[in-house]
């Protein structure tokens, strides 16, 4: 196949796949409620054992304490990303706070909060 | 040996097919409200993936070619280009990926070229195009050295090797359910891909296979999806980004991370490199062996099921550490 050719079917195809999948409503992020966010947990950590879950007030992150230490769970598009807080910065965004992981894989979250909920976030995500 | 053998590039001219396939799978879930899910950003991403993929091909390419046009020099055999020898240079070719993709598994040097494709947390057509950038470093060409010095054609083989992919494409989806029984017991098909890419301890390390079911059968590694046990598509621990550029290389900064900490000896740092996925040299992390019997000592019913029927491990004092 000429080059010209495959490079216009590969960029037209890239950018009309994804117009169509905003535009009819796939780009929203996973709502959690307490619930959901405890089966995601156990999801993406089954040998844990849920102590309780605060959920942000838009939904989209939850702060998971378990018997072994504070983790975080937030909206990855349709699904959920985990992780425990072991080795991270906690950093103050206009916003909230900004989560970074020191992970490749996972680099940074950044968590919505009002002003109530930043300071008791604040509390449970330091170390015991 | 040299001579003028000229074979098309299948995946190539397949692009025009995926694209109208994915349109097709994206209305028929929209349309019946059922057969998989589909996310923007997720799909992006594995698009990006596959056109990189291709890309990687017109850069690193030659490398693999010329090893085995070399290889082609060398070998006194030459089966030629008939019909038989190109369906009988398919079928061995799809043995050939069997151990590939099997060694892509449990060795965490190709894993991290592997990873990629397993890195979406969905299941659907454009899942199917999300492949590495990096799998010229894995060095796996080798495994397609017998096929040149046995007398297929290098281009020939490559051939046959686009058209496994092509195969490969349309059983990345969740619309279809089963195959006819007939089917289902001789080729790979959506509900044995499906395992395949699934999370759960049941699935991990099973249906390696392309296009042929019967290499899992014959090796030991088939595992049928089961209706109770639904399938949790990604990896066993989720990646948090949509770079591309992280999801090409993630895995391949976590083995130089691992392998170049201060400490370690020769055979450990070998081990992050080589050994399988979860390999850790204190414990604190869990392979498939350790996972799939720590499942078993959560939930016992599941000893002797699909899955679990060749486990006699118990977790060790080792692995009951969490992982990081």
């Amino acid at each position: 196949m000429p080059l010209e050719i495959l490079l216009v079917l590969v960029v037209g195809g890239i950018a009309g796949v994804t117009l169509l999948l905003h535009l009819t409503g796939r780009s929203r992020l996973r709502l959690l409620t307490s619930e959901t966010a405890s089966d995601q947990w156990l999801r993406h950590f089954p040998d844990d054992t849920v102590i309780d879950v605060t959920v942000a007030h838009d939904g989209h992150a939850a702060l998971v304490r378990t018997e072994t230490g504070a983790g975080l769970l937030w909206s990855f598009g349709a699904d959920t990303v985990a992780r425990h807080l072991l080795d991270f910065d906690r950093i103050d965004h206009p916003e909230g706070f900004e989560v970074q992981f020191h992970d490749f894989s996972t680099p940074r979250v950044i968590i919505h909060l009002d002003d109530t909920e930043r300071r008791h976030w604040q509390h449970l995500m330091e170390p015991a | 040996m040299t001579d003028h053998v000229s074979f098309p590039d299948a995946v190539q001219w397949a692009v025009p097919f995926f694209i109208a396939a994915i349109l097709a799978e994206f209305l028929w879930i929209a349309i019946k409200g059922r057969g998989g899910r589909y996310e923007t950003r997720d799909a992006v991403t594995s698009l990006i993936m596959g056109a990189g993929n291709i890309a990687s091909g017109f850069l690193l390419g030659f490398i693999a070619y010329a090893f085995f046009m070399w290889l082609w020099q060398i070998t006194p055999l030459n089966l030629g280009t008939s019909i038989p020898v190109i369906i009988l240079c398919f079928v061995l070719d799809d043995l050939r990926y069997y151990w590939v993709h099997r060694f892509g598994h449990r060795i965490r040097w190709v894993w991290a070229s592997h990873v990629n494709h397993h890195s979406s947390q969905h299941y659907n057509l454009t899942t199917a195009l999300r492949q590495t950038w990096t799998y010229t470093f894995t060095f796996m060409m080798v495994v397609r050295a017998p096929l040149i010095l046995l007398g297929f054609h290098p281009a020939m083989v490559l051939f046959v090797g686009g058209l496994n992919l092509i195969y490969q494409f349309w059983i990345h989806t969740e619309a279809i359910g089963k195959m006819p029984r007939w089917f289902e017991a001789i080729m790979n098909t959506p509900s044995h891909h499906r395992a395949h890419h699934g999370r759960n301890p049941r699935y991990l390390d099973c249906n390696y296979a392309g296009v042929f079911i019967i290499w899992d059968r014959i090796f030991g590694t088939f595992v049928p999806e089961q209706e109770d046990d639904k399938v949790d598509y990604g990896l066993v621990h989720n990646i948090g980004t949509f770079n591309p550029l992280r999801v090409a290389f993630h895995e391949w900064v976590g083995i130089w991370k691992d392998a170049s900490q201060p400490g370690l000896t020769v055979r450990q740092r070998l081990a992050y490199c080589f050994a399988p996925p979860g390999y850790s040299h204190d414990g604190s992390r869990d392979n498939s062996e350790q996972i799939k019997a720590k499942h078993l000592a959560r939930h016992p019913e599941d000893r002797g099921t699909p899955g679990f029927d060749q486990l006699g491990a118990k977790p060790s004092a080792a692995t009951t550490t969490k992982q990081a």
